[in-house]
């Protein structure tokens, strides 16, 4: 008997017997997927979401300048980096929304502060601990299950809500006969066997294929993508995940065409395709965020990378967009126009495209959306972005 | 319930086999630990006072260096951190007295700072809980809280070293400060300070008392982050300390320097609800995720009768009733897991390899993402992927441990399983490798409790 089976054969059994408030699998949920897709490190939207047709952007980022034939032109002054060029499928078909200018409400040019802000979804760096998916999860209705695909819990989804989580096996398979013998133990505990059976059932779910630790530099995200479609697209399993992208914090040789960062942007692009088809029909009714910690400056510094900045760059993707679209209140990147003379100015808040993508992806009331940012009551969803 | 058992893996850090013959009558065995002040730990030679100053040093003055010259010193104060936490970790595997090596690492975790916050954090957390938690943990909280908030791991971590009063000398004459950092009141620790180290968040202050408390803290600071300073530690600046009186939690503080912090932190350490927080905080640790009502008024009483002698409220958790009957459980945190694990093969000491395993648990030493600290429930860390990484995990071990010739069945002498549990089948059954057997004894539902 190989695990794949096994697994099913136990999972069914187990659930049927042992019902748990702990996992969602048997229960049929909405048709709404979310994931939340975070690019730890600040990753440098200028170098993404090209502002090509700025009259400043050539002589600001000088050796980061890309030529203009090497962009994918969304219109007169956007294009998408050479690594990005997968993308070009989905802007095609109206899935794909390009965000620029976009930050979290806080002035911090700490990764720490940073991310903890973008994961907490309020506007300063203390004062919750809990993470806005997992206030999503406490605000939403109905069936519904949280999951991080990750190694570690990310914050964003930290909370009273139970949640889940998966990362790709790194220290070797264990034996169907070694896990079977376990699952029997982990019978009698009332509170842990619920638990032990959906750790199996995610691991036949995501197959047995041995997968590069880590996600990001090794083997991409593309692995971790592919997991979490495989997980979200059953019709009774978690349908909001949190999946990490780390190495963005580009202070040296990021390079242009071919160079390091637009090689992250491949990976993330081939990441981003590959779950597209794996949902496969689930497809239909997913959304996927793209957020970053912060921009990054917008003049190269002197290692040839960029450093800490503000505003940046950002994705929503799928089907439930209205069409797709570069969202932007543009400040421009001429001198006067950029923030502390540094960075690229911001003109919206990174709550303001969540509450949008949320509204679109669940049956969400803006008065449920200012719960799961609390304090942001004065900040309008762009509500205009999805159907 | 095997009471013997629970003061093993519940009070102390896991059982060793053949341990639970030997102790004698559990509670005695607990109390005997308490005798004296924590024993010493460290430092390692990578991590004296001197060496972290040194490595710090060499960090800070690397405006002009090359990136292999700061790869370099990075990697300096990583080292010191890794020879701390082997040490810790060591303690903890080792311990004759481990209950109070969970005191340690409990308060340790109460006051937190981490190093995944600021660089500066990471050659200063083991210095931290050597020097400012260690040798309090059966002493007064009040010492513990002072020495705490006088560390500079603390006063980095939390901002406090770069908070400056707004009608300060320091704010008003300084001019421009050298670098960027930010010129005025920092709250962060004054926060944390109400929030998650003495009254809880529901504990009766409000917004203004933050900024008071924010206010009274100003100056307190780091020496030795400079360029011509010697020995990190703590410095009062009484430049960018804020003048004229300040009112926390209705008391007016007359101006008076570094004393006034002290006063105040004083104060903070009587307020009847940090009894009732830290009491509410210890039972959930020692008994059960959902705190007994009569447990934690017994603890606060404790607390507040003694006031905040640590080895008397040590010793009331010991005569809990609650500790010792059926619903009395914690889930091990994975930090936990691995000490129980390396102590039921008695290992001698925690080798290198040992911290990826902790990294890879997602519980690696003095790394909290937020100052709350980690959790020790099971919502926490029961979640299915960390069952199924302690199953794997658990069999690497065991593979590793066969050479030491482990008797499988030794197993049922560290956990607490009823006689119709299969695990005793399993560990008598010889058509089962004898890897795989103790793998299913660590693996197994009943060793991730304490």
């Amino acid at each position: 008997m190989n695990r794949r089976t096994f697994v099913s054969n136990m999972c069914l059994g187990g659930l049927a017997t042992f019902g748990s408030p702990v996992v969602n699998f048997a229960q049929v949920k909405q048709p709404g997927r979310f994931v939340f897709v975070l690019l730890r490190g600040g990753f440098d939207g200028l170098a993404a979401a090209v502002p090509y047709g700025d009259p400043a952007y050539r002589s600001l980022r000088g050796v980061f300048a890309f030529d203009e034939a090497d962009l994918i032109a969304l219109n007169d002054t956007f294009g998408l980096a050479p690594g990005l060029a997968p993308l070009r499928d989905l802007w095609q078909r109206g899935e794909l929304a390009v965000v620029h200018a976009m930050a979290i409400p806080y002035r911090t040019r700490s990764h720490f502060d940073g991310q903890a802000i973008l994961e907490t979804g309020i506007d300063r760096p203390v004062g919750s601990s809990d993470g806005w998916l997992n206030r999503l999860l406490q605000t939403m209705t109905g069936d519904r299950s949280g999951i991080a695909i990750a190694a570690g819990m990310p914050r964003s989804l930290t909370g009273p809500f139970d949640v889940q989580t998966w990362s790709p096996t790194q220290l070797g398979a264990v034996d169907d006969e070694y896990l079977g013998r376990l699952a029997l133990l982990y019978r009698s505990d009332q509170v842990l066997h619920g638990r032990f059976e959906a750790a199996m059932q995610q691991q036949n779910l995501v197959g047995e294929e041995p997968m590069a630790g880590g996600g990001a530099r090794r083997g991409g995200i593309t692995p971790l993508m592919q997991a979490a479609a495989r997980i979200l697209k059953q019709d009774a399993g978690p349908n909001i995940a949190a999946v990490e992208f780390s190495g963005w914090d580009t202070h040296a040789n990021q390079g242009l065409t071919g160079g390091a960062l637009d090689r992250l942007l491949a990976q993330l692009a081939e990441g981003l395709m590959a779950f597209r088809a794996e949902m496969a029909q689930a497809w239909a009714n997913t959304t996927v965020v793209v957020m970053t910690e912060f921009g990054r400056t917008a003049r190269p510094n002197g290692t040839r990378g960029t450093d800490h900045g503000t505003a940046g760059a950002g994705f929503v993707i799928g089907p439930q967009l209205a069409r797709s679209v570069v969202l932007s209140d543009w400040p421009g990147l001429h001198d006067g126009a950029l923030f502390e003379g540094r960075d690229l100015k911001p003109t919206l808040d990174t709550r303001a495209v969540l509450k949008g993508a949320l509204a679109g992806a669940f049956d969400l009331t803006p008065g449920q959306l200012d719960r799961v940012f609390p304090g942001s009551n004065g900040v309008r969803g762009t509500y205009g972005l999805m159907k | 319930m095997n009471s013997t058992l629970r003061a093993l893996n519940g009070f102390g850090l896991g059982a060793r086999i053949g341990e639970r013959l030997r102790i004698g009558d559990h509670r005695a065995w607990l109390r005997a630990q308490l005798h004296a002040t924590a024993p010493v730990v460290g430092p390692p030679a990578e991590a004296s006072g001197a060496a972290i100053s040194e490595a710090v040093h060499a960090f800070r003055t690397l405006r002009q260096a090359t990136p292999q010259e700061r790869q370099q010193a990075r990697r300096r104060l990583i080292q010191i951190a890794a020879a701390e936490s082997r040490a810790v970790l060591t303690a903890r595997v080792t311990s004759e007295r481990p209950f109070v090596e969970r005191l340690v690492a409990f308060w340790s975790n109460h006051l937190c700072v981490s190093v995944g916050a600021k660089v500066l954090v990471v050659p200063l957390a083991g210095s931290y809980e050597r020097e400012a938690i260690r040798p309090h943990v059966l002493g007064r909280f009040v010492d513990m809280l002072l020495a705490s908030a006088r560390h500079p791991a603390m006063l980095v971590y939390l901002d406090n070293f770069q908070s400056i009063g707004p009608a300060s000398r320091g704010a008003t004459l300084g001019g421009r400060g050298r670098g960027r950092a930010q010129r005025g009141l920092n709250e962060n620790y004054a926060r944390e300070l109400l929030e998650l180290h003495t009254l809880g968040v529901d504990g009766g202050y409000t917004q203004q008392d933050v900024q008071e408390l924010a206010k009274i803290l100003t100056g307190w600071s780091v020496a030795g982050l400079g360029p011509d300073d010697s020995a990190i530690g703590f410095a009062f600046q009484e430049r960018l300390h804020e003048p004229e009186s300040k009112t926390l939690l209705g008391t007016r503080y007359r101006e008076g320097g570094v004393e006034e912090g002290e006063r105040a932190i004083q104060a903070l350490c009587r307020h009847p609800s940090t009894a009732r927080f830290i009491a509410t905080k210890l039972v959930t640790h020692f008994v059960a995720d959902e705190p007994p009502a009569a447990a934690v008024d017994r603890i606060a009483r404790a607390f507040r009768d003694s006031e905040g002698d640590l080895r008397v409220v040590s010793s009331a958790l010991i005569d809990l009733p609650e500790a010792w009957n059926d619903n009395a459980r914690k889930f091990r945190t994975p930090q936990d897991w691995l000490v129980a694990v390396l102590r039921a093969f008695d290992a001698a000491e925690v080798s290198e390899a040992t911290m990826p395993l902790l990294r890879q648990l997602r519980h690696p030493l003095w790394s909290p993402q937020a100052p709350k600290g980690f959790g020790d429930k099971t919502q926490e860390w029961g979640d299915p992927d960390s069952l199924l990484n302690r199953a794997e995990l658990a069999r690497t071990v065991a593979r590793r441990m066969r050479a030491r010739t482990v008797e499988p069945r030794g197993l049922l002498d560290v956990v607490d399983v009823s006689t119709a549990d299969p695990l005793r089948g399993f560990l008598a059954d010889n058509s089962i490798a004898a890897d795989e057997r103790i793998a299913l004894a660590l693996a197994g539902p009943a060793f991730q409790w304490r």
